[in-house]
């Protein structure tokens, strides 16, 4: 057909863009970590994999992979049960449920430096209002959080709950009004509770929504690098210090860009193969 | 000049693309990208036709900027040269000038704050060296950092940090300036309370691993005689004769940390401004710049305040944390232009530029302390009883003036891998937030040190 | 018929889902709009007295107004070239007859797979290649490459549900595959294209690092790294920094009021079918 051609010139320009402005910084960042470089405007020496070796055998490298995980993990998990939870609530029948379901999504409007910055203020040693509750309520250890690794990893994880819940929410609120109605009644009608009509219907029915949105989460979580960093800059203590922050940390404070390179390589490699297990277990079947 | 139009249409264009998507916007739109991408494609070559200065400017603050571009401004009238002047904060000026010159448009002039990013490209041979314009001047001590007999940098202010304290809160209870530690924990009990002139809190020391901490916490391991590196640059924190003053060092540390606020580890320079600014501490350690923004917003409180160097166990000796900022001038097709303009704003400007926070940026020039010009700054005078400790500060030998990133016998990158290793804050953190043993926390630091050092 | 009991459970549920989400914003709103000397001494919830000098000094000492129009310029624009790229390049995967499909959509992820900071180095150095380096239109080209695999994932899933007969029997009318395209498919797709204008709109308007790396002069720093400047400034405190918060985020709030419709039911269809 004739108007094939110019769609297919269109559709060649944007692969032939994207492949010039996505997969060349890619490589870039990639040859890097076979370098020694003390700046990235040094002269790099070539080193092979030794960089690979010395970050493998390094300890800081493993616990920072170590919190990244629990990091992701618990704020993935956190997402979800919550983005359900409040999916489920906004589905059924409450008054002002538009209204609701614009301040739900709120959050996941606002950029992560304003973000960071009302939390950094709400939580402010002196006039916090955060600190203050904390403190009235009896928490003393959390409203001084930023002396303990644990509270400030519990500070970051909440911190990213409350910014990205929302996108799971709107996916879930959206893929429960797909769900057919016969089939709750059918369950209604067999006997079926609340939860049994969650756990065998909804659940099932939403599933390739449910594994777009972990995956879609778990890659950016595991790579988020602002709301750390604008929050705790990795401490105290490395409390909350993962790959992406020890990757600048050594890219840009210590002088070793070829190191930064390689743990960001690594942390690109252990991403791909968590999600190629993860298109395994479990196949998304309209995929590829 | 097109910059503006390009706003202009795009603005009109906005309204309506927004409310109405439609296959005739989508095109239309296309076609402003495309005109805009022609533009701007056009933009470089108009700039190429002028010539052009591009400076990087790490001083943020309102006045500062407002000074640098009226220097560029006038540089313009009296030559036609063009100064394109960027501004960004002083920690990130490093990062925008490795970007600038890996992506091919180096800045000409830039601000560096670490000797070490000076060697660093100095190394690589993107410097020129400026020792025509050094020679020309006096200089104080311990500010130049040649390397291999040529001055790659010119450094246009001391940033000493030292502990402010409030006069007017030491006259009412009859205290004098400590020599001691024990003096000065003293006097911080004395004014610690709920009364009238009373404070909440004593002093702050952050023990972040950041360079606040690095600058402000560090001034009394420099005054009990310590030094981080010996002449074959090994590490010696933990040898014979440093390892117990160290330990002293961190037992004093711990001794203020009660009269210090909670949330030590987040504490960053906001705090020491702000603690002091509501009254809630007594002292607090810092460099002229906390009186330069305090007098902005609070003149009363801000002629109240006063200095004294970091005191010594014995009282035999006082240290200051050392600190300087500086610009460089990088190996570009304007180089020799840039030389120009540096030494046209030496003579010129500089004073100028040095007002626009007068008591922070201490000159490094021995001339200007009794340039006329200087001195007749209203709040030169009104701070004189700092401006004239900031002078002797550079003449009497007693008084010592370290830093981490200057530790060593000549100026080299290792000690500013030191610096940013933040070996030393994690030493604070270990004694002050885990309890370790003082001499476990001095052995960690120095092993980190030599690792930091071999790599 | 609910019981009473289960009413005052979901409206209690309901009232913690408000002050759960809002409050951060609430309190953005407020700090904005205190007088100074009350903003650090006294906290309580409804704080008064008000006063808009926060704002004053923020906009007399920075150069917020130029920030602004610099991100809008930047973020519109980003939103044209994705969707001119995206649009074409979802539909022809559904549509032609492309070899590896899956793998060209699949590599668009690995952009989020590196940390920003060490893509945005190489991608400066293309720009200065062809000459248009610290100018807002690399801005757009770097936020184009974070919002284009979205984008091209939503409309994949878009076009996909969308039954291949009408463009069939417009194209039996004789019509042109590209007519067909533009008078068909486009306007019925309009819920998914209006779901990916956002999201790049919503990227662009956000972005830190880019901005940070693209952009070195003064008059064309966007939004949040005109934030990240003065954070840093003494001279400005909390109640500053809270306006200018507030006024970064207020474009996007009403943006969200419009064509919330959309951004929802867009990503939801995007994401169940994609």
């Amino acid at each position: 057909m004739r108007g094939d051609r110019s769609l297919y010139i269109l559709f060649f320009l944007g692969c032939a863009l994207t492949g010039v402005l996505i997969l060349y910084p890619a490589y870039y960042a990639v040859q890097l970590s076979f370098f020694d470089a003390d700046s990235f405007i040094s002269t790099p020496v070539w080193v092979g994999l030794e960089n690979y070796k010395t970050v493998l055998a390094d300890s800081e490298f493993w616990s920072a992979l170590i919190r990244g995980i629990i990091f992701a993990g618990t704020a993935i998990c956190l997402q979800i049960l919550l983005g359900i939870g409040f999916a489920l609530i906004l589905d059924s029948a409450i008054p002002g449920k538009i209204i609701l379901r614009g301040i739900t999504v709120l959050p996941y409007l606002l950029p992560t430096v304003v973000v960071a910055l009302i939390f950094q203020w709400m939580l402010d040693d002196h006039i916090g209002i955060l600190t203050v509750l904390l403190e009235n309520l009896g928490f003393e250890e959390a409203a001084t959080w930023a002396n303990s690794p644990f509270w400030s990893m519990v500070l970051v994880i909440f911190v990213s709950v409350w910014l990205w819940t929302p996108f799971v929410t709107v996916c879930f609120l959206a893929g429960l009004q797909s769900v057919p109605e016969e089939m709750y009644e059918a369950a209604r009608v067999d006997g079926a509770n609340a939860w049994q009509r969650f756990w065998h219907i909804t659940l099932p029915q939403l599933r390739p929504v449910l594994l777009v949105v972990v995956l879609l989460r778990a890659i950016w979580m595991f790579n988020k690098f602002d709301i750390v960093w604008l929050l705790t800059g990795g401490g105290p203590m490395h409390g909350t210090e993962h790959l992406p922050i020890l990757a600048y940390r050594k890219a840009f404070d210590a002088f070793d860009v070829g190191i930064g390179a390689t743990i960001s390589t690594i942390s690109f490699l252990i991403l791909t193969i968590a999600i190629l297990l993860f298109f395994w277990r479990f196949p998304i079947d309209e995929r590829k | 000049m097109s910059e503006k139009d390009k706003k202009g249409s795009k603005s009109e264009n906005i309204g309506i693309t927004e409310k109405e998507i439609s296959r005739r916007k989508i095109l239309q739109g296309m076609g402003a990208v495309a005109g805009t991408a022609a533009l701007s494609l056009h933009a470089p070559y108009i700039h190429a036709k002028q010539k052009e200065i591009r400076f990087l400017n790490g001083e943020p603050s309102v006045q500062s900027v407002r000074a640098m571009r009226f220097a560029a401004a006038q540089y313009e009238k009296e030559t036609g040269i063009k100064v394109q002047m960027d501004t960004v904060p002083a920690g990130k000026a490093f990062e925008k000038v490795q970007t600038s010159i890996k992506g091919g448009r180096p800045y000409d002039i830039a601000t560096l704050i670490f000797v070490g990013d000076v060697l660093l490209l100095a190394g690589e041979n993107k410097l020129v060296p400026l020792n025509d314009i050094i020679k020309k001047y006096d200089w104080g001590p311990n500010i130049l950092f040649p390397m291999d007999g040529n001055n790659y940098w010119y450094p246009y202010d001391y940033n000493l940090c030292w502990i402010n304290y409030r006069m007017d809160l030491y006259e009412k209870a009859g205290l004098k300036e400590p020599q001691t530690w024990d003096q000065l924990n003293e006097n911080m009990t004395a004014l610690m309370g709920d009364g009238e002139n009373k404070t909440k809190q004593g002093i702050v020391h952050p023990i972040a691993s950041s360079g606040a901490t690095n600058y402000t916490s560090f001034g009394y391991l420099w005054a009990n005689g310590v030094s981080l590196l010996d002449d074959d640059w090994n590490v010696v924190l933990d040898d014979e004769k440093n390892l117990g003053r160290t330990v002293e060092y961190l037992e004093h540390f711990q001794s203020m940390v009660p009269m210090m606020p909670p949330g030590l580890a987040k504490a960053g320079w906001g705090i020491l401004v702000g603690g002091i600014q509501n009254g809630q501490l007594s002292h607090c350690p810092g460099t002229g710049r906390l009186i330069d923004v305090i007098n902005v917003k609070n003149s009363e409180l801000a002629s109240n305040l006063g200095i004294f160097p970091f005191p010594s166990p014995d009282g035999s000796n006082v240290a200051l944390n050392h600190g300087y900022d500086g610009w460089v001038v990088l190996d570009t097709a304007m180089s020799d232009e840039a030389l120009r303009f540096m030494e046209w704003f030496s003579d010129e400007h500089l004073i100028n530029f040095l007002h626009t926070s007068p008591v922070h940026y201490q000159p490094t020039r021995m001339d200007i302390y009794e340039d006329a010009r200087w001195l007749s700054h209203p709040d030169i005078e009104k701070f004189s009883h700092i401006t004239s400790w900031q002078k002797r500060f550079l003449t009497d030998e007693n008084v010592i003036i370290k830093s981490i990133d200057t530790e060593g016998p000549y100026p080299d990158m290792r000690a500013g891998k030191i610096f940013r290793s933040y070996a030393l804050p994690e030493m604070l953190q270990n004694k002050v937030l885990k309890g370790m043993p003082a001499d476990e926390c001095v052995k960690i630091a120095a092993d980190k040190m030599r690792e930091v050092i071999a790599g | 018929m609910k019981k009473t009991s289960t009413r005052i459970g979901i409206g209690i549920i309901v009232a913690l889902m408000v002050t759960y989400s809002f409050f951060p914003v609430y309190w953005m709103l407020i700090s904005g709009l205190r007088e100074y000397e009350s903003l650090f001494s006294s906290i309580s919830l409804v704080p008064g007295p008000f006063s808009t000098a926060s704002y004053t000094q923020l906009l007399e000492l920075t150069d917020y107004p130029t920030w602004f129009l610099n991100s809008v310029v930047v973020a519109t624009g980003t939103v044209l070239i994705t969707l001119v790229l995206a649009i074409p390049i979802s539909y022809a995967v559904t549509r032609l007859e492309i070899r590896f499909k899956g793998a060209i959509v699949g590599t668009m992820l690995y952009a989020y797979m590196f940390p920003p900071m060490l893509l945005a180095i190489p991608l400066y150095s293309i720009f200065v290649d062809i000459g248009i380096s610290d100018t807002l239109l690399s801005l757009c080209i770097s936020h184009t490459t974070i919002s284009l695999p979205l984008g091209v994932w939503l409309l994949w899933g878009f076009f996909k549900q969308l039954p291949f007969d009408v463009e069939e029997a417009a194209m039996v009318d004789g019509c042109t595959r590209l007519k067909a395209f533009f008078y068909v498919v486009l306007p019925l797709s309009l819920p998914g294209i209006v779901t990916v204008a956002i999201f790049s709109f919503l990227l662009s308007w956000t972005d830190y690092t880019f901005a940070l790396v693209m952009i070195g002069s003064d008059s064309l720093k966007t939004l949040p790294a005109g934030l990240d400047t003065i954070s840093g400034w003494y001279e400005l405190q909390w109640g500053e920094l809270m306006a200018g918060s507030t006024l970064i985020a207020l474009p996007l709030l009403v943006l969200f009021l419009f064509l919330s419709r959309y951004f929802i039911h867009g990503l939801a269809s995007g994401a169940l079918k994609g």
